[in-house]
């Protein structure tokens, strides 16, 4: 009797759900059971995870805060991994989004609102999109792998936004420390009513229903799924390889760059260094565990955004190690990976002569 | 630059590029196998800091050297798991295992920050520290750096002329005709995932143990990730891999000795010089064509039979 | 009298159940801009929290690794709306989010250390590390050979620009015609690039290593060398002991000792705090043997008369990297001037970017 693998005739459909939260829960446990061995209360932990990122409207809203700039990225991303893509570099074309807003707020501060947001969008756009062009180009004409260029790009980026705000864009009010002026009034994506939401969040549903259209229901967004699916098939159907890669990261590139815009607009209301907190790299994250599905990305942002707010509560009450929520987030990203196996294949317990 | 300066600034980079060969050998040999592991950084911290706890409670630093290698190979071993089991996807896989294993060694670590550990001190080796110039850039540094360079033309040797060497290759050129040939594929990538996660964790090792005596959250800074890139660059070759390290370690010490020299350059500017050099070497390593040199089956997943 | 005892008991329970409620406790709660295991800045803060901890009816609670900006505003609301009685965030870009939050909880006591901005219930701090500077600067001048020392700094913010400052003028002062180099490593604790600074120092000829780093990376490496070093935050001898002269060291016990006491007895005011050596925020380590007697007894007199008020780092003529002079003779530096401090004084050698 051994146990035997057979690949199923058609993936499990609703048990893609399952898996997903099986791993959840698996991750879960594996994370209490971490928490249990420092000598912390595993349940109340948890518990405490959960009240901190959904247990009251602030916590909510919190998520929510965080969400967006994640949310974004991993559209970017996602459409990116269509095409087999592997853009890493959501965190570089953050800052360049980031730097490119400020540069607009800081260089026209006298454009009344009405101009100058959709300018910092524009810019933004152009920055992040331009940063997500550079590995395209050196996919297409040299064929290097975009793995590597987009990581570095990423480290160059943060610098080049150091470089700035310690230089010529630093505020002379701030007694040396690294950050620009405060934004005019103007470049402030306003609040949504009395909560601490920004309109940042229309931006996300906005760009969120534009790719979900533009994959499903146009001819270009049909050759993308087409040509991720088999490259060498598509390019026998004479599909525009070349174009739709430099396409797709210059998107890639331009929806981190609102999620930098938006972060440093409707968040800091400044430019400086802390703006940096790793979104780019939990989009890759959401994007994978999503499925490379808007609906599915806005979830998994949000709940991942909950993860990092939640940790927070952790570390005030148990005082656990920031890292807490890091780990959790490999784990979950590890055991998902694992668990899509059961999607694919069965195993059962066979007879060794058992056909 | 005085040419004591130079010499000086070519040691620096032996010493600075050391961690980043034995990630590279590592990550040659995983890749060799066809199997791309993207991990490197994390498995890098966790050998660090398995290394760190090790030899700070037993004393003996080789012991923290050994623990690294083994906590390596099991980081390692995890993506070993969820890709050759679990058929997972190895680039995603290998992200995961960065973001568990930093996230893990800064779980456990933070209550390790301040302290010191023994570790691996110089040690000049008799007659050959003596070479005037080659002695004071080769010769005069710790254990570790001695065994790295053995490590290349050993692995090179390894993967050149003995049966298991040539059969990992042909495990990572072509997995179907391997298997008809008879070699049992799957054995042959897990030795090269877990012996790549020794020597990825024999690298993170050695900052703690030798670079430094010290540990903190993040202590490879990125040298994971330009181990992976270093690989390319090596066109999967250990010989190559020397070259490369040392070059990427001299850039790393170069932009602190031109700041110590008094140059008016922004430091965020030098920050970027290894980062660009990477995308630079990557580049150039394209263009002459030998981006193809890769095994040809790195990345792929083998279906497991019925 | 058997009749008595019942009711004597019952009393005694009842007083013994109402005296600890005398004492009320108070929540203070700490916001660190690094993890504290950095043994550097927000370890400094840390160990002052365990100071107050240790208070009767004193309870702590931190959450580190805070950036700056929208998650700073959050935890320091969350503490806020917890009931905390006190907030302390130590960094400086606290600031703006601290004073979002101080205006919605005008009951809760915030404290803000390194910023400007004061409110009725938020009031600033800082301590004059400079002065401690100063007197290990007089030390490394005194003990160098080659006349070059070596700076390791982290980032080109005012406080760091102006320690290497007071360094330097400690330094000039025991010897005039030396040289301080300076490297930033853009990091606050990574030992392996803190090192390697220090390496690219010794390199070009410096004998001292001082640093304004939280990991004892420059110290290994000048014992390594044969050179003398200049810890930070924490005595470092243990690192490298045939290297270690002395440390500038943060002491935030005292304070927010006094802070806690001026909160429960109702007498705190909010305004702006910057102590010095006098209040024993700021302090020198023990200087260790290899210092000679001579030298410590000359550096010990100047903290006497800093102690006394007859004597200030930054006193005039002190002129720039480019010459211009920026201190007036008899002149002493204001606290404005002293906060945005972003140039460096002759006889540096280095980049303030």
């Amino acid at each position: 009797m051994r146990l035997r693998v057979t690949k199923r005739q058609e993936p499990l459909g609703w048990g893609a759900c399952l898996v997903f939260f099986g791993a959840l829960a698996f991750s879960l446990g594996v994370s209490a059971a971490l928490l249990a061995l420092q000598g912390k209360p595993a349940f109340i932990g948890i518990r405490l995870l959960f009240e901190g990122a959904f247990g009251s409207r602030w916590a909510i809203e919190d998520c929510l805060l965080k969400a967006v700039p994640i949310f974004l990225c991993a559209l970017g991303v996602a459409v990116a991994f269509r095409l087999q893509i592997w853009n890493l570099g959501a965190e570089g074309q953050f800052a360049l989004g980031a730097i490119g807003a400020s540069w607009a707020a800081l260089t026209f501060p006298a454009l009344p609102g009405g101009y100058l947001l959709p300018l910092m969008f524009l810019a933004a756009a152009l920055a992040g999109g331009l940063w997500g062009l550079v590995p395209a180009v050196l996919k297409l004409g040299l064929r290097v792998n975009e793995i590597i260029v987009t990581l570095m790009l990423n480290y160059i980026g943060i610098l080049i936004l150091e470089y700035k705000v310690y230089g010529a864009w630093k505020d002379p009010g701030s007694f040396g420390f690294p950050m620009t002026r405060e934004f005019p009034a103007a470049a402030i994506v306003g609040n949504i009513g009395a909560t601490r939401l920004n309109w940042g969040l229309l931006v996300c549903l906005g760009c969120g229903a534009a790719i979900a259209l533009f994959l499903g229901r146009t001819r270009l967004g049909y050759e993308l799924k087409a040509s991720g699916e088999n490259i060498r098939a598509a390019r026998y159907a004479r599909l525009p390889y070349g174009r739709l890669v430099l396409l797709v990261m210059a998107l890639s590139g331009a929806l981190a760059g609102w999620a930098g815009c938006l972060e440093a607009s409707g968040s800091l209301h400044r430019l400086q260094p802390t703006i940096m907190a790793g979104y780019g790299y939990t989009a890759i994250v959401v994007a994978w565990l999503a499925r490379l599905n808007p609906l599915n990305i806005g979830i998994a942002a949000l709940l991942l955004a909950g993860l990092r707010v939640g940790v927070e509560n952790l570390q005030l009450d148990l005082q656990v190690p920031a890292a807490f929520g890091q780990i959790m987030e490999g784990l979950i990203l590890l055991t998902v990976l694992a668990g899509n196996f059961f999607k694919d294949y069965r195993l059962r317990w066979r007879a060794p002569d058992d056909a | 630059m005085t040419p004591e300066l130079t010499i000086a600034l070519l040691a620096a980079a032996v010493q600075s590029g050391t961690p980043i060969l034995y990630a590279t050998l590592g990550e040659i040999f995983t890749e060799r196998a066809g199997v791309l592991n993207l991990g490197v950084e994390g498995i890098m911290l966790i050998g660090a800091l398995a290394g760190f706890i090790v030899a700070k409670t037993t004393g003996v630093p080789v012991y923290g050297l050994l623990a690294g290698g083994l906590c390596g190979a099991l980081l390692a071993a995890v993506h070993g798991l969820v890709c050759l089991v679990f058929q997972g996807n190895q680039v995603v896989s290998g992200l995961a295992l960065t973001i568990l294993g930093t996230g893990l060694s800064s779980f456990w670590g933070t209550a390790f920050i301040g302290q010191r550990t023994v570790g691996f001190e110089k040690l000049p080796l008799p007659l050959l520290s003596e070479i005037p110039v080659l002695g004071d850039i080769f010769f005069q540094h710790d254990p570790l750096i001695y065994l790295s360079y053995l490590l290349a033309p050993l692995m090179w040797a390894f993967l050149r002329y003995t049966r298991w060497g040539l059969g990992l290759r042909a495990v990572g050129e072509s997995p179907a005709a391997a298997a008809a040939a008879g070699l049992r594929v799957l054995a042959y990538r897990w030795a090269g995932v877990l012996v790549g996660g020794v020597l990825m964790g024999f690298g993170g090792a050695y900052l703690s143990l030798a670079y430094t005596h010290l540990w903190t959250n993040g202590l490879s800074a990125g040298r994971g990730w330009i181990a992976v890139a270093l690989v390319i660059f090596t066109f999967w070759r250990p010989g190559r891999a020397i070259l490369g390290a040392y070059l990427f370690g001299g850039v790393m010490a170069f932009q602190l000795r031109l700041q110590a020299m008094g140059t008016t350059l922004p430091s965020s500017l030098l920050l970027m010089l290894p980062y660009s050099l990477t995308i630079a070497v990557l580049v150039f390593s394209s263009w002459r064509g030998r981006g193809s040199e890769a095994p040809a089956a790195l990345g792929v997943n083998i279906e497991p039979r019925e | 009298m058997r009749r008595w005892l019942p009711i004597l008991l019952i009393i005694a329970l009842m007083t013994a159940g109402t005296l600890p409620a005398a004492e009320k406790e108070l929540k203070v709660g700490f916001v660190y801009v690094s993890p504290i295991g950095d043994a550097g800045w927000s370890y400094a803060h840390d160990l002052g929290r365990q100071h107050i901890a240790a208070l009767p009816g004193v309870q702590t609670a931190y959450v580190e690794a805070v950036p700056e900006g929208a998650d700073a505003e959050r935890v320091i609301l969350n503490m806020a709306r917890k009931n905390f009685d006190i907030i302390f965030a130590t960094s400086f870009g606290y600031m703006d989010p601290m004073l979002k939050v101080a205006k919605q909880f005008p009951k809760t006591v915030f404290m803000h250390c390194s910023g400007f901005k004061l409110h009725q219930n938020m009031g600033n701090y800082f301590g004059r590390m400079y002065q401690a500077r100063y007197l290990s600067g007089m030390v490394a001048g005194a003990m160098t050979q080659k006349k070059i020392l070596g700076y390791v700094a982290a980032f080109p913010i005012p406080e760091v620009i102006r320690g290497i400052n007071a360094f330097t003028l400690g330094a000039q002062a025991v010897a005039p015609d030396v040289q301080v180099r300076v490297v930033w490593t853009k990091t606050w604790y990574d030992p392996a690039t803190e090192k390697e600074a220090a390496k690219s120092l010794l390199d070009v000829g410096a004998d001292v290593i001082a640093q304004h780093q939280d990991s004892p990376g420059p110290q290994e490496a000048a014992q390594e060398a044969g050179a003398y070093a200049i810890g930070y935050n924490s005595d470092m001898t243990a690192f490298a002991p045939k290297a270690h002269l002395v440390a500038p060291v943060w002491n935030w016990g005292p304070y927010y000792e006094q802070i806690v006491n001026e909160v429960r007895d109702g007498s705190w005011k909010s305004r702006s705090d910057w102590y010095g050596m006098e209040k024993g925020i700021v302090a020198l380590s023990p200087m260790t043997d290899l210092v000679p007697r001579a030298v410590q007894d000359m550096v010990l007199a100047k903290k006497a008369e800093i102690l006394a008020g007859t004597a200030a780092v930054f006193e005039g003529p002190v002129s720039d990297q480019t010459g211009t002079l920026r201190i007036a003779a008899g002149e002493s530096a204001s606290d404005e001037a002293l906060l945005g401090m972003n140039w460096f004084v002759q006889g540096v050698v280095g980049t303030t970017e």
